[in-house]
């Protein structure tokens, strides 16, 4: 029903209580998915093209491979500070477009903390449990590397959008599955499914969340 | 307190401003909130947020600022002081309405 100005009836005190924990809420989890699928999209990239880095040096340049046996510690680590500086830039812009102030810096400083924090996680918890100076076998840091990093995803969407949890978990069934079924192919596998599903990802918050 | 009927704010009870107002007002006092930003977070379409955004400019409650970022126009937002006090006292209003505490 509409009153003499066009606009609906008035709303009940009731309505009102809840139009503004709907708002609060909307608006804090808006300011927190700033930037956030350019950001998954370059991740997807960086972890694909770690990946197939990592198979192509393993493949077509075996000895190289034997001569440094620590090249992909190196290769991680310079793709891992790459994506850092990447996604401070791509989240303090994209903040910057929806608000300036001390509310949107604190916002943009606790989203970069959190995910600096996963990120930092990913190298210290294998490192830290010895994982790195033992024969632990490649595979299964990386695949706690990557289990945390999808976990930081899930927590982050439990938090804010459900459908950045169902990307931690595509994250993690594209490391996972391939690494147990895909062989020698493994990585290649790995890359591509990664991609689709940061792309996939990408494309639907566009269109519907447009963040 | 007085103990008189309550009476709610018309300007900021109603649907579209309530919301308004509550994304505003919730920010930091020097906080600037982007045109854009708003009209996103509650699904609203340019005309009636500029509607909407004008009776609380003419209460007010709210100011515009207009300037170029990045080479491009964009429109921020942001609360009064008086926007601010209008929004407390609502919640007041409100809260005294429902007989419950709202923060």
């Amino acid at each position: 029903m509409k009153d003499r100005e066009g606009q609906k009836e008035p709303l009940t005190p009731t309505e009102g209580w809840l139009a503004i924990q709907n708002t609060l809420d909307s608006s804090r989890s808006a300011m927190y998915l700033a930037g956030w699928p350019t950001i998954a999209l370059l991740w997807g990239v960086i972890v694909a093209a770690g990946y197939l880095s990592h198979y192509a040096v393993e493949t077509f340049a075996a000895p190289f491979a034997e001569d440094y046996p620590w090249f992909p510690g190196a290769l991680w680590g310079g793709l891992g500070f790459v994506g850092m500086v990447a996604s401070s830039v791509i989240g303090y812009r994209a903040s910057r477009t929806n608000a300036i102030g001390r509310t949107a810096a604190s916002v943009g400083l606790r989203v970069f903390f959190f995910w600096m924090s996963v990120v930092a996680a990913a190298f210290i918890v294998p490192a830290a449990s010895g994982m790195w100076t033992s024969d632990t076998d490649a595979d299964a840091i990386r695949g706690v590397a990557i289990g945390i990093v999808a976990l930081g995803y899930i927590l982050f969407g439990i938090l804010h959008h459900a459908a950045i949890a169902l990307v931690g978990v595509g994250i993690a069934g594209a490391f996972y599955a391939p690494t147990h079924f895909a062989g020698d192919a493994a990585f290649v596998v790995s890359a591509v499914l990664m991609l689709m599903v940061v792309v996939a990802a990408w494309v639907w918050f566009r269109k519907s969340v447009g963040a | 307190m007085s103990d008189g009927p309550i009476v709610l704010n018309d300007t900021i009870h109603q649907a579209t401003r309530l919301r308004i107002m509550t994304l505003l007002a919730y920010q930091s006092e020097t906080e600037r909130v982007a045109y854009g930003f708003i009209q996103k977070t509650l699904h609203l379409t340019g005309g009636n947020l500029t509607v909407h955004l004008r009776k609380l400019e003419e209460a007010g409650y709210v100011a515009t600022t207009k300037e170029f970022l990045r080479a491009k126009p964009r429109t921020w937002v942001q609360a009064t002081p008086a926007g601010r006090r209008a929004f407390d006292e609502y919640l007041s209003n409100l809260e005294r309405t429902l007989q419950m505490p709202l923060r």
